[in-house]
């Protein structure tokens, strides 16, 4: 396929954490909120003049620092993000939100904030941890409001001065969403026989939206949607049509890796990706915004973390209609070596999806940075796609 | 810093070493003289008479050829010579009332497990009134439930077991692997989940409530373990909240009422109903239990520790998480172990001929080296103080039954089961985790800490730089000792105290007390 013209544009953008549309909204006078969770409602964090950004620590090498303080057992996101932290590369961050998501990335933030490593020179500069339900139900939902208005909300506003109010949230919102429904509509490109933007390309446009203000990306989006519209898919088939689930992937070349054998990228089921992450968020006017956007995050979570029964049966189920509505011809389930939660949820979900769901599964742990290993994935991967494509072949089951 | 005991005479062996050959077992009992030998020796055989009377039932006999962990009970006495290696008088005693019990409460569990299992007892009335509980639970859920029995399924299966024999838990963690779950995760949950996954778990009960409990392993491997009671022996579970930030104030509501959900469950399912008489009754004797660990902590406080190591920690561990106040037999124990703890103290009893240090021990214990801390008082005269495990709440809970209190009460119950052992220091982030230490060793007027690091635990392992530079900030002696928890194939006995030997050589310049033990070979040992 021919390249999609902003295609450089937004892979550029991902080449640092500090990249030009950060840049640009400072300069805007905005206020820069870092966060490192999905399980953090992003539109309260956008909020009057504020703006999100997720942390990732692109092109990541050497972590010997971080390792000292954490060990070489903690999952190399945490060890990235702390070692890209002490290096003083997110010195451009106001505040920073922290989930007690998981144990990992809850001490590399406590290393950030005991090391001092984020907000040099800033004197109103602030680390914020919350807790986060643990069930999806109406119990959960008043944790989650309560946890968002005392540590999120309240110290943007005493801190910054941001407008937090009710209003400001559902403006908020309507910017999110209008990212989420373009994030969407390109995403749907990759349902047909011929799909017109490869997975590679939506993860780059799709990671750019978590790490660059939202207001600042519009218009590209808007043009590359456009561009989709009448642009000629390859001729060849991809040899498997596989959805990726699992912890969070925050390195496009992971998903180059997968294609570059011959397989595509149909959907996106990981933390970073955008199922269910580019969702929109439906208001009403019946019940206040913030209530309904913890809500909204709660029922959709899809993280390992949400323990109760009905969410771990229904994390494979939801992965199952996922393959269905994208017409998958089988799953990869990754994690990021070290990390507990998709440990555990990468052998149930790739159990239960090969044996209750019939899905060929190929189950992997991977590097933060994959360019690390790259021989070792390839080869797992072409050995994934050709199984697949032998079970065709031969008729099987699917 | 360094106390001498007056005129120190132990009876019997003097070198330790001398038990050891390199066998199974060791080569003959220790020699403590006759008064104490006579004492031992009684203490034996009431171990031994609870086991005759545990296999004496058709059942149980059954399920030891059912249950691959079973096996590992036969080690039972030997447990018991682990921790009271080298020890004479009140400390003497102190570890056989507090051990000897424990193995009664054990043995009372197993016994239990096997009237109401499906494959061996199958005692179907009995099953109906029983909850299955998580191994690293906190059974506060259940202190109004006089009537239901709450079934801690994998305490005998893989924690105890794992102190009785080295080896316990690496067909189950082969099992997990095999399955898929990497080798990296805590060896605990994982092994617990490839008992479920061996289908080696017995099989009763009305409901089970499991708790994220110590670690994201913990909270994981539940999931493994309800979707194979439910879907495979229909019996419905419940996932009780404990929040990770156990010590804010704006997470305590959340809690509790998910406390009162799962009382619900439990009503629900075993057909009994709440009784609040019952629920104050244990509260006292929670609270009971609470003032007698502070009373055992402040002596270890003072130049004479008698209540130390390891069988402190398995008995708080029992006392609070198992019972939680449940059972009425706790409470004489308990005053049996103060006034023994007294009595020593009076009498300026000490284990060895000299303390050099004082030590807090933090982190998680390795389950087959627990008996380590004792060796550390005979082998380098390094007393451990307390431990991270022992730790937990001190706050004292509602006992009165008011209406008042009766809404505390699921606050109450909430907080303990936020602060069960363990989790309690690897949630709550690093106040709880790091600055507490410290103060503690102040408190404890300690020199030195002895750092479990079990390196599977994600949680210490992420404070590992701040654990070095604080205590080199506080001239205090860190001592790491890497192990896995419960798989001695990583990190083996010897390894394990090979890197106190070589702390206590490099870096204190120090020498033995007991040179026969700097190395034991035991790696053949239970």
């Amino acid at each position: 396929m021919k390249d999609l013209k902003h295609l450089l544009y937004f892979e550029n953008l991902l080449l640092n954490a500090d990249n030009e549309l950060v840049e640009k909204a400072k300069e805007d006078g905005k206020i820069c909120v870092a966060f490192v969770c999905e399980n953090i409602p992003e539109p309260l964090l956008n909020v009057g003049n504020a703006f999100s950004v997720r942390l990732r620590a692109p092109r990541t090498d050497s972590m010997e620092i971080s390792t000292y303080y954490m060990t070489s057992f903690l999952c190399e996101y945490s060890r990235a993000l702390l070692e890209r932290a002490i290096e003083g590369g997110y010195n451009f961050t106001d505040c920073i939100m922290a989930p007690d998501g998981c144990t990992m990335i809850n001490r590399c933030v406590e290393n950030m904030e005991l090391l001092k490593a984020l907000g040099t020179d800033k004197d109103k500069f602030f680390y914020s941890n919350m807790e986060i339900p643990l069930k999806a139900d109406e119990n959960g939902k008043e944790l989650y409001v309560l946890q968002c208005k005392n540590h999120i909300l309240a110290p943007l506003h005493d801190t910054y001065g941001i407008d937090t109010s009710d209003a400001a949230i559902r403006k908020a919102v309507e910017e999110h969403n209008k990212v989420c429904r373009l994030i969407r509509a390109i995403g749907d490109y990759r349902k047909g026989d011929k799909p017109r933007i490869t997975g590679y390309e939506f993860h780059v446009l799709t990671l750019a939206t978590y790490v660059a203000p939202k207001y600042l990306l519009i218009d590209k989006l808007e043009e590359t949607l456009e561009e989709l519209k009448t642009r000629r898919p390859e001729k060849k088939d991809y040899r498997a049509r596989v959805v990726v689930v699992g912890s969070e992937v925050d390195d496009s070349d992971f998903i180059k890796l997968i294609e570059d054998t011959g397989a595509y990228v149909c959907a996106d089921r990981f933390c970073y990706g955008s199922i269910p992450g580019r969702d929109p968020i439906e208001l009403t006017d019946d019940e206040d915004a913030l209530t309904q956007v913890c809500s909204q995050y709660m029922y959709r979570c899809q993280c390992p973390r949400m323990m109760n029964m009905e969410k771990v049966y229904g994390r494979k189920q939801f992965v199952n209609d996922l393959a269905k509505e994208y017409n998958a011809d089988g799953i990869i389930y990754e994690q990021v070596k070290f990390c507990d939660p998709w440990a555990y949820e990468r052998t149930m979900g790739s159990t239960m999806l090969r044996d209750d769901f019939g899905y060929p599964v190929l189950s992997v742990d991977r590097p933060y940075n994959i360019n690390s290993s790259v021989g070792q994935m390839r080869t797992r991967v072409q050995a994934f796609v050709e199984s697949i494509e032998i079970k065709k072949i031969r008729g099987g089951a699917k | 810093m360094v106390v001498k005991a007056e005129n120190y005479n132990r009876p019997g062996d003097k070198e330790l070493g001398v038990l050891f050959d390199g066998g199974k077992v060791r080569k003959r009992r220790e020699w403590r003289g006759l008064k104490d030998t006579l004492y031992d020796y009684g203490r034996w055989l009431h171990i031994m008479g609870i086991l005759a009377k545990f296999i004496a039932k058709p059942r149980n006999i059954k399920a030891m050829f059912r249950y691959r962990w079973m096996a590992n009970y036969l080690a039972t006495p030997h447990m018991i010579d682990k921790f009271t290696m080298g020890l004479r008088d009140e400390p003497l005693r102190i570890v056989h009332t507090s051990m000897d019990f424990v193995v009664y409460d054990v043995a009372s569990t197993l016994d239990n497990i096997f009237r109401g299992d499906r494959r061996t007892g199958n005692d179907v009335e009995y099953s109906k009134k029983c909850v299955l509980s998580d191994e690293n639970a906190m059974t506060a859920f259940m202190m109004g439930f006089p009537t239901v029995h709450a079934i801690l399924r994998e305490v005998p299966c893989m924690f105890v077991a794992n102190l009785l024999t080295q080896y316990s838990s690496t067909h189950y963690l082969d099992v997990a692997q095999q399955a898929g779950i990497p080798g990296d995760v805590c060896p605990m949950p994982e092994a617990e989940a490839g008992t479920s996954i061996d289908d080696d778990f017995a099989v009763l009960g009305c409901c089970a409530v499991q708790v994220n409990t110590t670690c994201d392993g913990s909270l994981m491997g539940n999931g493994i373990i309800a979707k194979r009671l439910e879907r495979e022996y229909g019996i419905p579970t419940f996932q009780l909240i404990a929040p990770m930030r156990h010590r804010e104030p704006d997470v305590q509501k959340y809690a509790a009422e998910d406390m009162k959900k799962a009382i619900a469950f439990v009503e629900e399912h075993s057909g009994e109903k709440w009784d609040w008489t019952a629920y104050f009754e244990s509260a006292k004797r929670v609270n009971d239990a609470t003032r007698k660990r502070m009373a055992w902590l402040e002596i270890n406080s003072t130049p004479y520790p008698q209540f130390v190591g390891a069988p402190f920690s398995l008995y708080n561990d029992t006392n609070y998480m198992g019972n939680c106040g449940r059972s009425k037999l706790f409470p004489p124990v308990d005053a049996k172990l103060l006034k023994l703890a007294q009595q020593g103290y009076e009498a300026k009893r000490m284990m060895a001929p000299e303390y050099r240090h004082r030590c807090i021990v933090w982190g998680v214990q390795p389950q087959y080296c627990i008996d380590m801390l004792n060796w550390m008082v005979h082998c380098w005269g390094v007393v451990p103080l307390t431990d991270m495990l022992s730790m937990i709440n001190t706050k004292m809970i509602a006992e009165e039954d008011t209406p008042e209190n009766r809404d505390q009460a699921y606050y109450d119950m909430a907080w303990l089961n936020e602060n069960m052992i363990m989790r309690n220091r690897t949630h709550g982030g690093y106040k709880v985790l790091v600055n507490e230490l410290w103060e503690f060793c102040d408190m404890m007027h300690a020199d030195m800490v002895m750092m479990w690091e079990h390196m599977s635990c994600k949680a210490l392992d992420g404070m590992h730089g701040q654990f070095e530079e604080q205590a080199r900030e506080r001239g205090i002696h860190l001592v790491w000792v890497c192990h896995d928890l419960c798989d001695p194939r990583v990190y083996t006995r010897q390894a394990i105290r090979n890197q106190f030997n070589d702390y206590m050589r490099t870096v204190m310049r120090e020498e033995p007390l007991d040179p026969s033990i700097e190395t034991l070979p035991d790696e053949n040992a239970w």
